[in-house]
């Protein structure tokens, strides 16, 4: 069985070496920075050290502090009604044979955009003076909203962008699940005089949930990294109204040139998600063991 | 066929035009002489100045010989490409842009060579502005000064903030170019007719220097600051005295009353469009006059004029430097270093600074811009920026400069969009700034708080 | 479910000819920019004078890297595409298949997790470091391997429900007759994980294709890809609409056409690999 061992390895191997060259050590550099604070005086870098006052400092940091908040509300209120929204369309749309491959074509769309790009359409899109939401709005007979500025309205106006550019993908994925199903225990369900809603709510989404579950993950994922669109729409802002952890790293790290407290606020953002997914795990694990 | 390379890294593209130019260059030009200098790379961000400063260099090319490469990037991302060359074994870059607002973190950090190494008998030509001593610095004292620092530095472009107003609206309600706050405002207030037309627009995001660079010909002309005295050492922070209150609260009424109604959310690009479309009578803006003047780009050419942001009666116009400066990292070869020497010498010359400036971009030199082109309808930019530089002012001499407008911009933006009331947002920006600042090894005492 | 009554077909396909125009409206509204003068585009003309300019300086203009931005794309997203897919494949058989302790297999999976969902940005920096020095900054291979790194924990996680389809009964009898690990691969495997590698690939080829803030960091000129040429018209004092609207038309269209050729196969691929 040397042959075995031999191949174990071997097909292991790029994996682990991308991962602990480019993940792993940049991560642990990561973390000795944490504790520094770097300086550069006559063209060499002078590391301090600050011991952990760069984390300290993170927890009064008033914008990391909106960053996060902002980022677990945008992930959470998007994913979940691209999810609804997905399921619901799906529900509806079961059994459409005519046009399939057209709105399958479409729907695929939106993931082929650069965000970046989407950040700008949409931001003209929402021009308080030229925009054609505003101008559709003036056209009813409504107020013009102030969609990007004002503080109160800015983070959903984001949240809509996103639920535009990732609800076609749950969609169809959440469709394809339903497609899936076995349709002779509807049947039974109806001889057995169950309503719809009843065959829906005992049916269709208990054996949906481990679709649901993946999707509501990859999405989550993404979600939870957002920043080329929040960087073209509101920069942040007005005010902390839109900040995203992304962003403030992006700033605190590059643009103010601080990389120990950067790092300092990575580290974090690493551990929470890192808790996180360990706490999801156990929680998935006792619900699969009972 | 012999031909000059225009830009050798254009390999891929627009062969045909390229052959053409090549052949107008070998036929007109008998200055297509062979390089005498090394190839170079001029990193720049994206900027409305950029195609004229490109039409520049192609001229230097086409008249020397030597070989300049434009490393164009996106404006996002292009000060953290210019401190990464700068820190690594050599620099990919021979001729860093670099902005007013940042400039200093490479004055400080001792990362660029003084021209007069390169070359001993390096001047500035007396032509060229230097934009309020900001071409020299003290590596010993740190700090700019123009009696016994080094020359770190050529200006490219005198970006500052200009009124820009509606001259055909002005003569159809015979009003006069304001020179103070309370001017501009009844001038506004005539004006204002929202939505149709919006008095003044102004530009209140939080950015990277958006909402700072917007307020501070108001807080200055009011005899406010940020801090004391940065020139002269005295880091007292300022930014809740009573003269800055004053200049914020008349930002606030221009906003309030005559101003548009979403100046939180209105970035530089916004406040462009409006005056593009018609839709706002005075703008503060930097000099494009590209971006006006084109009929692709605006229903407003040619009723645009300028004039140096307002004053007060007791202080002047004060316009804050939104200048670009080129600088030489020490961290290259000598002969690349020879090579943007002899780039940013002809670059000061009368020659090139009238085709910079027929080229579209603003020039940096008093000659070009008080010349006959400022005569000129096209060049009718020249006059207000002419009058303005000598009393524009740098912004930040401190390299802790991106940590304190990470502040202002936040702190500023909320007093606009009502979220925090403007005192409480000038105190906790006071006592935000002092911290970055102690922390940094500055005393920088607070005033008491404004209530 | 299945109704099959007039209004419910009606209701249906209003539904989603509805979502279809929703989703469609910002493309159409895009190519349409792309073809329009700033002010045209700014004033919300409906009706107007369709121009070349902007896609003539996208291509042509000697400012713009256009046409090598997008070349660099092409190798950068499809070599890490193959990259990705090489490494995950041979990493997810082998973890599933070939009978590692199960702290391997979790601690893998729970740092590649873990990676997938911390921000890009936050390594960007520590990559340019590394990669300036060993000479391999300013290079697509960098941007290659960035995005190799990037888009494995995903290859990892879809490969991985794919060959746990495999069925282990017909990996041992492979073995059994005294085929080695590549021969098992490749005429066991292979075969059967097919629409997991389109889907996958695809997935990682757009994904990189899209990639802005790592490529902002590690790539200059030469190496720059199309998201940083299409963000150059994001300018400090004003964003060129017009030319970013024909840039981003001109970008979508590879992304497109294989969307046109291989759209059965990428949601058969997707789905069967993400629903399970």
């Amino acid at each position: 069985m040397k042959n075995d061992t031999f191949w174990r390895y071997t097909t292991l191997m790029p994996a682990v070496l991308l991962f602990v060259a480019l993940t792993v050590v940049p991560m642990v550099n990561l973390f000795v920075l944490s504790f520094h604070h770097v300086e550069w005086i006559e063209r060499i870098a002078i590391w301090k050290s600050v011991g952990w006052s760069n984390y300290t400092a993170a927890f009064e940091d008033n914008l990391f502090r909106a960053g996060a908040f902002n980022t677990v509300v945008f992930a959470v209120v998007a994913v979940t009604v691209q999810m609804v929204l997905g399921f619901i369309l799906a529900l509806l749309t079961i059994g459409v044979t005519r046009g399939r491959t057209f709105y399958r074509t479409v729907f695929l769309l939106p993931i082929l955009v650069p965000g970046i790009i989407i950040g700008a359409i949409w931001k003209l899109m929402y021009s308080y003076d030229f925009g054609v939401i505003n101008k559709t709005a003036i056209f009813l007979g409504m107020s013009p909203q102030d969609w990007l500025g004002n503080p109160n309205l800015a983070l959903a106006s984001v949240i809509v962008v996103d639920i535009w550019h990732w609800t076609p993908f749950c969609f169809l994925l959440l469709l394809a699940a339903l497609e899936s199903l076995p349709q002779d225990i509807y049947e039974a369900a109806r001889i057995d005089g169950s309503s719809p809603w009843q065959a829906l709510r005992f049916i269709t989404l208990p054996l949906m949930l481990p679709a649901i579950i993946v999707t509501f993950v990859f999405r989550m994922i993404l979600a939870l990294k957002v920043f080329d669109e929040v960087y073209l729409l509101t920069g942040g802002g007005p005010g902390t109204s839109t900040e995203v952890v992304s962003f403030t790293i992006y700033r605190r790290f590059f643009t103010e040139d601080r990389p120990g407290y950067g790092a300092a606020i990575s580290i974090i953002t690493f551990a929470a998600v890192a808790i996180l997914i360990f706490v999801a795990g156990r929680i998935s694990r006792r619900r699969k063991a009972s | 066929m012999r031909h000059i390379p225009i830009n050798s890294t254009h390999a891929l593209r627009g062969t045909v035009r390229r052959t053409l130019a090549a052949m107008l260059l070998v036929t007109t030009s008998t200055a297509a002489m062979a390089a005498d200098q090394a190839p170079m790379t001029i990193v720049i961000n994206q900027s409305p100045w950029f195609a004229g400063f490109q039409k520049v260099v192609e001229l230097y090319q086409s008249e020397t010989g030597n070989t300049v490469n434009l490393d164009v990037n996106p404006f996002a991302g292009s000060l953290e490409k210019q401190r990464h060359a700068v820190r690594t074994g050599e620099s990919p870059y021979d001729v860093l842009i670099m902005n007013a607002g940042f400039f200093i973190e490479f004055y400080s950090g001792g990362f660029l060579e003084p021209l007069t190494n390169i070359e001993a008998g390096f001047k500035l030509s007396p032509d060229i502005y230097t934009f309020d001593d900001s071409v020299y610095w003290n590596a010993e004292t740190k700090q700019i000064d123009a009696a016994n620092g080094d020359l770190l530095s050529v200006p490219v472009n005198p970006f500052l903030p200009l009124l820009h107003y509606r001259a055909d609206l002005y003569a159809e309600k015979g009003l006069n170019v304001p020179t103070t706050w309370d001017e501009l405002y009844d001038n506004a207030k005539a004006l204002h007719n929202p939505p149709a037309m919006y008095g003044i627009s102004q530009r209140g995001q939080r950015g990277a220097f958006d909402v700072t660079f917007d307020v501070l010909p108001y807080v200055w002309s009011h005899g406010g600051a940020f801090f004391a005295d940065q020139k002269g050492g005295d880091y007292t922070v300022t930014i809740n005295s009573p003269e800055t209150l004053a200049g914020m609260e008349t930002y606030l009424k221009l906003a309030q009353d005559v101003g548009h109604p979403s100046t939180a959310g209105q970035t530089q690009t916004n406040v462009i469009q409006n005056m593009a479309t018609g839709q706002a009578a005075h703008i503060q803006g930097v000099p494009a006059p590209a971006l006006f003047d084109d009929p692709a780009n605006s229903i407003v050419v040619g009723k645009v004029n300028y004039a140096p942001t307002p004053g007060t009666a007791e202080y002047p116009s004060s316009p804050p430097l939104g200048h670009w400066l080129a600088g030489v990292p020490k961290n290259i070869p000598d002969d690349r270093k020879a090579a943007a020497l002899a780039f940013l010498t002809w670059f000061q010359t009368d020659e090139a600074q009238r085709a910079y400036a027929e080229a579209g971009s603003p020039p940096v030199s008093r000659a070009v811009l008080t010349s006959d082109l400022a005569d000129k309808p096209e060049f009718r930019y020249m006059k207000a920026l002419a009058d303005s530089i000598p009393n524009a002012r740098l912004t930040f001499v401190i390299p802790e400069a991106s940590q304190v407008l990470a502040i202002t911009e936040l702190r500023l933006n909320q007093a606009i969009s009502g979220e925090l009331p403007l005192k409480e947002a000038l105190n906790t920006a006071a006592t935000e700034i002092a911290k970055v600042m102690t922390d940094s090894g500055y005393t920088a005492p607070v005033l008491p708080p404004l209530e | 479910m299945h109704s099959d009554s007039l209004i419910s077909t009606i209701t249906r396909h209003t539904v989603l000819a509805l979502s279809a125009l929703i989703v469609i409206f910002p493309f159409l509204w895009i190519v349409a920019a792309g073809f329009k003068t700033q002010i045209d585009l700014l004033l919300g003309k409906f009706l107007f004078v369709p121009t070349w300019r902007n896609f003539e300086s996208v291509l042509f203009n000697s400012g713009s890297d256009f046409l090598r931005n997008f070349a660099n794309s092409v190798i950068v997203a499809s070599t890490s595409m193959v990259l990705v897919l090489v490494v995950a494949t041979l990493a997810a058989y082998s973890l599933y298949r070939l009978r590692w302790p199960s702290w391997v297999l979790h601690s893998l999976l729970a740092w590649s997790l873990v990676f997938h969902m911390v921000p890009p940005i936050t390594l960007a920096g520590a990559w340019f470091t590394m990669f300036r020095s060993i000479g391999m900054d300013n290079t697509l291979s960098g941007i290659i391997l960035a995005h190799t790194t990037l888009n494995l924990p995903m290859a990892l996680w879809m490969m991985g429900v794919f060959i746990r389809d495999v069925p282990t009964e017909l990996v041992d009898a492979a073995s059994m007759d005294g085929a080695r690990t590549p021969q098992v691969l490749r005429h066991v495997v292979l075969p059967i994980v097919r629409p997991g590698l389109a889907a996958t690939g695809i997935l990682s080829f757009i994904f990189s294709w899209n990639e802005f803030p790592v490529v902002l960091t590690l790539a200059q000129r030469q190496t720059a890809t199309v998201p940083i040429g299409i963000g150059k018209y994001a300018q400090d004092n004003t964003v060129a609409f017009t030319e970013m609207a024909a840039a981003s038309t001109l970008s979508m269209l590879p992304a497109f056409l294989l969307l046109l050729i291989a759209q059965r196969f990428i949601v058969r691929g997707l789905t069967s690999g993400a629903v399970k």
